[in-house]
């Protein structure tokens, strides 16, 4: 086996060492035998020629040892590739636009495969990644919440499910000690959730059990990107101090080199967290993350933590009241990826209904080709060619073609995975993607698969004998009936599978236009806001509500400043603070779960800052304070979805589930703004600053005209309140445009898929009609030539080529059909079957066709009759 | 039976592996040493010997290196490895097998008759 192996490569990798080797050993041979004759007596001229004969053909014998080195298939392979090559290269354009057509393909659905495998399908970066966890609340299906302070007490003393346990927080911290002070997201975590992820330190240590205690040094770890841009490096990074919210921080370590994101949270800081005891079941907001001991289920985990709730959760029923209430297990996975599948999966339909568009297509260029080499192919058959030889000649074509395109194909998705950072911004595990060995894997397969696709109707033709018709009418070479049913069953193909692509792009594209037209309920044209925080260390409890007040006064006060007003949930798309809530006069039955809605905390000038206006009652004030009774005003549709047929005014309510609470009452009705997504309902229940203090909120500035001008005046005015404070504001609009950015870029990729498969499928049926022309212009001649009129010529083409498109669309709606069902989740308001889309889809594919196929039917009706019947 | 016969096939092979079972020899060394253990009852073409060596060289029953020969001529020796001399033992076992069966079934004809 090593011994065949060994002597094949050598013939292989020397083969000019290999055949001198064999010459001087045969020559030695003569030489001795001849010696031998000599010593013998015979003399010189006859010995050698009785030596010759005894050997018996010198060349003969060479070349049947050359046969047995076992190298022959392989030499035959590379005479065949040459030769392919030098076909390919005679024919330069049919190859650029085969070779290109499949190298794109290849290249975007392998790009595409790299970014859902590794988003959707491979494993997590942690050990045992299936055993990772992420604890919620849950009260319902579909309301699901972080934890609590008591939740990670009572979480981390479970050691029965758990092999370990750790929690972090996400958040956003005003940093100085690195340059300038800035505002910058942070997670702040305890040892529990290092161990259990299994990461370790590259440099340092990461945070341990000590240091969590409150009152211990306060510690962080750093990526090692943050490191390096500004720390001067993991090793000068360790022992540097960060201040933290005003808290110098200790940087104790350094995560290991590529690790951006732990836990699906991509910060560049993760500070210690320390925990004082709760004194009441809430607030929300912590994630607890788990790893499951070997040989216990979810579903063990799940059961094990709703017993669990049921022995923790009554011990702090005072603040909240929540019998559906129980902890859940996710798996880590899950809430990474979370809804990034139903895109991608929509992305990666398309991008193989691409590929599959464009292995039609340079089937098609293939075939026709075939049909031109039909001449020189009967002539290599008449000269003795064996059937095996000539297919493994169209094959080894192919193949060479769709290698050529496999290889350009990988490099374009390596450049295009180089973008998708900036393409796919919210994309999850972004970091990870690469061209790894899968990915590979899958363009050499697909190359290889496109090859035999494409090389299956030529060799088909070849095989079957169609040779010895190709020997008696070169004229009619190719052109059989079966042929072309080929032919028009592959154009017809290319039209079936770009109907859904088409309407798919359609639908997304329309689905955008109206969200882009959806009223976000404020008035955008005129404001910006500013996200500011009030870090603990400068800003004790008691000094929040001060700063508020203070800021959206010195605010005001700016000229050409209408209004200002602060609100803990920007719209539209985060949602912030979402809390539960239980109606006095409609409360929920025992046991069921409690409603919930967005939450804004706002101070009284927000509306106003914003242009959403009172519908009825009234907006809240100054003497709405934490001294005064507990006041609510709530969004329209709220309204009309918990009291559709009573006065909401003056309805009472519990939130938060703390029924020891003074209960909230309803003053005001006002109009509805969008906090869950342009593409979510109105509904919102608002609660003044005065009697919630907060330490995050964002101050929204309402000005005279555009907000450019008033930025820095009102910047400069915060700045004279606190200058340690990170300051950074964003226009309305360009709040509203980042909301929409990534629907967005979602439907421009498919519209381009789209266009791309469109623009493949018309030159498909171009292809296939100029060529139709080409051949039968003799028949065309004596048509008209017995009095056909130019336009009843190009009718005829044009018919012809329409029928093939009307084919391939019918089976394309099918297609659509089938694939509307799954586009729903991802369209705002428009239907996945909306006919008016789907008729504009079929116009638009129907137009692209006629013009395809007129430009054919145009070159046929100026076919001269005289010229095309006597010039052969 | 005067003449030089035809080998049967497969013979080669194992005449081969014979003779380079005494030394190692270069390939016109084993075609003299063929001519002489069959005493010229086999007659092969001496050139038939290559493509048989080198068939013989990928199944690693022998292995070659070039060596000088006594006349101070460069040459390529073949070498007997440890797999081809098990090869011979199992072949020659086979060959004494069906020799001596073949020779008892035709002196079983000689009696019949």
């Amino acid at each position: 086996m090593i011994a065949d192996l060994f002597e094949r490569l050598r013939a292989l990798v020397f083969p000019g060492r290999w055949s001198r080797d064999l010459d001087e050993e045969m020559r030695f041979h003569l030489e001795r035998e001849t010696a031998a004759r000599i010593a013998a007596g015979a003399d010189p001229d006859t010995a050698r020629r009785e030596a010759r004969l005894a050997f018996g053909g010198v060349d003969r014998y060479a070349e049947e040892t050359r046969d047995a080195n076992g190298v022959r298939p392989l030499e035959d392979l590379g005479a065949d590739v040459r030769f392919a090559l030098r076909a390919l290269r005679r024919n330069a354009g049919f190859t650029a636009t085969a070779a290109g057509v499949l190298a794109l393909a290849i290249g975007a659905t392998t790009a595409v495969f790299s970014v859902v495998h590794t988003v959707l399908i491979a494993d997590l970066p942690y050990a045992q990644p299936d055993r990772l966890v992420r604890i919620y609340n849950q009260n319902s299906p579909t309301n699901i919440w972080a934890l609590s302070v008591v939740d990670l007490q009572a979480l981390r003393q479970e050691t029965q499910i758990f092999a370990s346990f750790g929690a972090a927080r996400f958040t956003s911290v005003a940093m100085a000690g690195a340059g300038e002070p800035e505002q910058i997201p942070a997670a702040r975590a305890d040892a529990g959730f290092f161990t259990t992820l299994g990461v370790t330190a590259q440099t340092g240590r990461l945070i341990t059990p000590q240091d969590e205690p409150p009152g211990a040094p306060a510690v962080a770890v750093v990526t090692d990107a943050f490191a390096r841009e500004r720390l001067g490096g993991p090793a000068a990074a360790v022992g540097r101090t960060l201040t933290l919210d005003g808290v110098p921080h200790t940087v104790v370590g350094v995560l290991p080199r590529g690790v951006a994101a732990l836990a699906g949270m991509r910060v560049p800081v993760w500070p210690v967290l320390q925990l004082s005891p709760p004194t009441r079941r809430g607030p929300f907001g912590w994630r607890g993350i788990a790893r499951l001991r070997s040989g216990v289920t979810l579903a063990d985990a799940r059961r094990e933590l709703v017993s669990l709730s049921a022995r923790i959760f009554p011990i702090w029923q005072s603040g909240f009241k929540d019998q559906a209430a129980h902890f859940t297990p996710v798996s880590l996975r899950r809430t990474i990826v979370g809804d990034a599948d139903a895109q991608l999966e929509l992305f990666a339909g398309a991008v193989v209904l691409v590929l599959l568009v464009a292995i039609a297509n340079v089937a098609t260029l293939v075939l026709v080709r075939a049909s031109a080499r039909a001449h020189e192919l009967s002539v290599r058959a008449t000269l003795g060619a064996s059937r095996a030889r000539l297919a493994r000649l169209v094959a080894t074509e192919c193949l060479v073609l769709a290698g050529a395109a496999t290889a350009v194909g990988l490099g374009l998705a390596a450049l295009s995975l180089r973008l998708v950072g900036s393409l796919a911004p919210g994309l999850p595990r972004a970091d990870e993607i690469a061209i790894d060995p899968p990915t590979v894997l899958v363009a050499l397969a697909l190359g290889a698969g496109s090859g035999l696709l494409i090389a299956v109707s030529p060799l088909a033709g070849v095989l079957r004998g169609s040779l010895t018709a190709w020997r008696g009418d070169l004229r009619r070479a190719g052109g059989g009936r079966r042929a072309n049913a080929v032919r028009g069953l592959l154009v017809a193909g290319e039209f079936a599978l770009a109907v859904p692509l088409l309407l798919a792009a359609l639908l997304l594209a329309n689905s955008f236009l109206r969200l882009e037209r959806v009223d976000p309920g404020y008035d955008p044209s005129r404001g910006f806001s500013v996200a500011l925080a009030l870090p603990p260390s400068r800003y004790p409890d008691s000094a929040l509500a001060g700063y508020w007040r203070r800021a959206v006064a010195r605010a005001q006060e700016v000229p050409g400043v209408v209004a200002a007003g602060v609100t803990t949930s920007p719209p539209p798309d985060n949602g912030g603070d979402v809390n539960n809530f239980n109606l006095v006069s409609h409360p929920v039955p025992d046991g069921g779960a409690e409603p919930v809605a967005p939450w804004p905390v706002v101070s009284p000038g927000y509306f106003q800052a914003m242009g959403v206006p009172l519908v009825e009652g009234r907006m809240f004030t100054a003497a709405d304070t934490g001294t005064g009774p507990q006041v609510l005003l709530v969004s329209r549709a709220w309204a009309d979805h918990y009291f559709p047929h009573e006065p909401v005014l003056g309805q009472q309510l519990v939130s938060g589930g703390c029924y020891t609470c003074p209960r909230s009452v309803i003053v005001g009705v006002v109009g509805d703004v969008k906090y869950q997504g342009l593409s979510g309902n109105g509904e919102g229940v608002y609660t003044p600053l005065a009697q919630n203090p907060v330490r995050y909120a964002t101050l929204y500035v309402r000005t005279t005209g555009a907000p450019e001008p008033f930025i820095r005046p009102v910047l400069a005015a915060l700045r004279g309140l606190d200058p340690q404070m990170p300051l950074a504001a964003l226009t309305l609009q360009e709040g509203l445009r980042q909301a929409l950015a990534d629907p967005g870029r979602w439907t421009g990729m498919l519209g381009a898929f789209a266009v791309v498969a469109l623009g493949l499928s018309a030159l498909g049926i171009f292809g296939l009609m100029s060529y139709v022309v080409r051949r039968q212009r003799r028949e065309i001649g004596v048509r008209m030539a017995l009095g056909a009129e130019p336009r009843q010529v190009a009718a005829m083409i044009v018919a012809r080529g329409m029928r093939y498109v009307a084919v391939g669309t019918a089976a394309g709606l099918v297609l659509a059909f089938v694939e509307a069902g799954w586009l729903g989740a991802l369209l705002y308001g428009v239907a996945p079957r909306d006919p008016g889309t789907m008729l504009a889809a079929i116009g638009v594919l129907l137009a692209a066709a006629l013009v395809a196929c007129g430009l054919p039917g145009i070159r046929a009706a100026r076919i001269r009759p005289l010229e095309a019947i006597s010039g052969e | 039976m005067a003449g030089p016969a035809d080998l049967l096939p497969g013979t080669l092979e194992v005449l081969v592996l014979k003779a380079l079972s005494l030394e190692p020899m270069h390939g016109w060394g084993i075609g003299q040493r063929l001519d002489q253990l069959s005493r010229d009852v086999f007659k092969v073409q001496q050139g038939s010997l290559y493509p048989a060596l080198q068939r013989m060289l990928r199944k690693g029953w022998i292995r070659s290196e070039w060596r000088v020969t006594e006349n101070r001529r460069r040459a390529r020796y073949y070498l007997l490895t440890p797999r081809g001399r098990r090869r011979l033992e199992t072949e020659t076992a086979s060959w004494n097998r069906t020799a001596a069966a073949v020779h008892g079934i035709l002196r079983l004809k000689l009696a019949d008759r």
